[in-house]
């Protein structure tokens, strides 16, 4: 099999987030990695690999620092990459990256399967998998929690609902599917895993290259941090007397110990 | 007049909390957008849509057996053919498990943008203005579409529903569905047995910060234990296999209403938020001051929690 992972860096959601000018964030304190539900589907796609054979390539668009946590699935395991290092795509709405992640799967060719996150940790938007299936056109299915194929072509998919509830579906391939958390358990890279990765093919394409000419159709206007009018009472002084306090408001105040 | 049109959202014959709210939030809208707010439903018949009609002046009902189950193929269609048929501008489609599966596919069906997980909406000279979380909810951003058509999903909980009122008007679109290219084989319930959380009084609950099983297990259990309480965890906690899924509260897992609620180690991501903010006492524990727990606690304590939770032992 032939499956395309898209993967997107997101910062570490424990960073600290500095607003500069009400428009984007201060990266230097901002440490990176893997958006986790693509670390999920990295994992998926490994061991569809692994029970099929064929290869799994990393698609990811963003700035350059991307290329680390790329290599970072590379040594877990996937065998190449395409990085669409050009702002004009990855500084565009979720419409102009999945055009350009569209084409570029177009470009590998030959593709079987696509996986994607559930969503992105930063933008929260869910839908660029949903839109790279309308593109390719190709059926798709989201919040996959559960994979069955015995030919790598028919697919017998578990679609997570609401209320502990699950769908069963099938569809063909090729397709998308958005993988939601809780799949599996993601492996780590081994060192030779490590070793490995750094010789692995990474190309660098633009949106030129791979005939993008997609624009925006959303526009972003300002990011602020949210102000909540029911914001908690800071129990403040060292761990043991907050602790302390806690525990006497718990018992006297709220009356609910 | 040009149209805002809500998508209603329904399984095994009842409709969900969140096309009520839809409701509320169209109306709220629609005057200040110059449009007129209307419903759809996509059913075999059209008695949900006559229910719809309590909450909302006029709905379409797309009455077709393509339509009887959902799938995304069927939807997106049936979108396009109410949107083109009946003058719609604006589509608003919940931000739940059916509407994730959708609601992309429908804006590229109708060339339009698409703002998705919207908290709240806002005109601003005469500009559709969408709030929305980024960064897990540490932050927040506003957004606009610049195509002329637009497709906007809400987070379910952010409005209220609607009340119900004199019923509208319901009329039928034919639609004329191609075969989906997914089959829906039966829908299961995977969540039997376990413990149920929902009764406890109070519930421990631990998140990604207790850091793996053997911490989890020796932090939050004892602490449980002494106060009586049921322990739980966030969705990370279940998919590390550190307790078992009936303990999972949130949007995949239980909701759950207790005098109190002590959240250790969890961020406080909207799809936990949205099992356990009714519950009466919130005390979060974080070293992160702008975990967005903090917004919906009543006690807070910044600081580790390997550190605290002795503490609070220590005085029970
Ligand atoms: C469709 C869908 C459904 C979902 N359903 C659910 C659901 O039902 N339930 C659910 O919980 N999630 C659900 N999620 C996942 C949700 O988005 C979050 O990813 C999840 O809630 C995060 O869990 P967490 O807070 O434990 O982990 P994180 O977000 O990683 O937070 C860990 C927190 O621990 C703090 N911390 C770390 N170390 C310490 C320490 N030593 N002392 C004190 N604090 C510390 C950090 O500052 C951080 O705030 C769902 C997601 C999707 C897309
Ligand atoms: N810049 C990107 N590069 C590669 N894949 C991406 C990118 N943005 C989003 N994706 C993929 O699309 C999924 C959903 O993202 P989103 O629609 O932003 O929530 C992610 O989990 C990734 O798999």
């Amino acid at each position: 099999m032939k499956i395309v992972v898209c993967l997107k860096q997101v910062p570490d959601m424990e960073s600290k987030f500095k607003i500069v000018d009400d428009k984007k964030v201060d990266e230097s304190q901002i440490a990176f990695k893997i958006n986790d539900f693509d670390n999920y589907a990295v994992e998926a796609a490994l061991q569809l690999k692994e029970k099929h054979g064929g290869e799994v390539v990393i698609v990811s668009a963003g700035p350059d620092r991307a290329a680390k946590d790329i290599r970072q699935a590379f040594a877990m395991g996937a065998d190449w990459g395409m990085h669409i290092t050009d702002p004009a795509i990855y500084e565009g709405d979720s419409f102009v990256i999945a055009s350009a992640l569209a084409k570029a799967i177009e470009t590998i060719g030959g593709v079987d399967l696509v996986m994607t996150g559930v969503q992105t940790e930063d933008l929260q938007a869910a839908v660029t998998g949903v839109m790279v299936a309308d593109m390719l056109n190709v059926p798709h299915c989201t919040n996959v929690v559960k994979i069955n194929t015995a030919d790598g072509k028919a697919f017998t998919l578990n679609r997570e609902l609401e209320g502990g509830l699950n769908e069963v579906m099938d569809l063909t391939g090729p397709a998308v599917l958005t993988i939601q958390s809780g799949i599996n358990e993601p492996r780590y890279p081994t060192l030779p895993g490590i070793m490995k990765a750094k010789k692995k093919q990474l190309d660098a394409k633009s949106g030129a290259d791979l005939g993008v000419s997609a624009s925006s159709r959303t526009a972003f206007i300002k990011m602020f941090v949210p102000v909540s009018d029911t914001m908690a009472e800071i129990i403040a002084g060292a761990p043991a007397e907050a602790a302390a306090k806690l525990v006497d408001k718990l018992k006297n105040e709220a009356k609910v110990i | 007049m040009a149209k805002l049109l809500i998508i209603a959202e329904h399984r095994n014959g009842k409709l969900s909390d969140a096309t009520m709210e839809l409701c509320r939030i169209a109306k709220e809208i629609a005057p200040g957008l110059g449009l007129e707010p209307v419903a759809a439903v996509f059913a075999k018949d059209d008695s949900l849509a006559k229910e719809v009609a309590k909450y909302i002046p006029e709905v379409f009902a797309v009455c077709d057996a393509a339509v009887e189950g959902y799938t995304s193929d069927a939807y997106a269609q049936a979108v396009k053919a109410v949107v083109e048929a009946k003058d719609v501008k604006g589509v608003l489609i919940p931000q739940t498990y059916d509407g994730v599966d959708y609601a992309a596919k429908a804006a590229l069906a109708i060339g339009a943008g698409i703002v998705s997980n919207c908290n709240k909406a806002v005109i601003e000279g005469g500009k559709l203005v969408l709030t929305r979380n980024i960064y897990n909810g540490k932050l927040q951003e506003t957004k606009s579409v610049t195509t002329d058509k637009f497709v906007v999903t809400f987070e379910k909980g952010a409005y209220d529903p609607a009340e119900a009122g004199a019923a509208g008007a319901v009329s039928t679109v034919a639609v004329s569905f191609t075969p989906s290219r997914t089959k829906v084989k039966e829908i299961i319930a995977m969540s039997a047995g376990g413990v149920d959380i929902s009764q406890a009084k109070i519930i421990v609950a631990g998140g990604r910060g207790l850091k793996d099983a053997d911490k989890y297990k020796d932090v939050v259990l004892p602490l449980a234990a002494k106060l009586g309480a049921e322990y739980a965890g966030s969705r990370p906690v279940i998919d590390s296999g550190w307790t078992d899924a009936s303990r999972q509260v949130g949007q995949s897992g239980k909701t759950v209403t207790p005098d109190l609620y002590l959240a250790l180690g969890i961020s406080g991501a909207v799809q936990h938020v949205a099992g356990m903010k009714g519950s009466k006492c919130i005390v979060a524990v974080n070293k992160d001051p702008e975990a967005p727990i903090f917004n919906i606690a009543t006690y807070g304590i910044v600081a580790d929690l390997f550190e605290v939770v002795p503490g609070i032992m220590a005085n029970l």
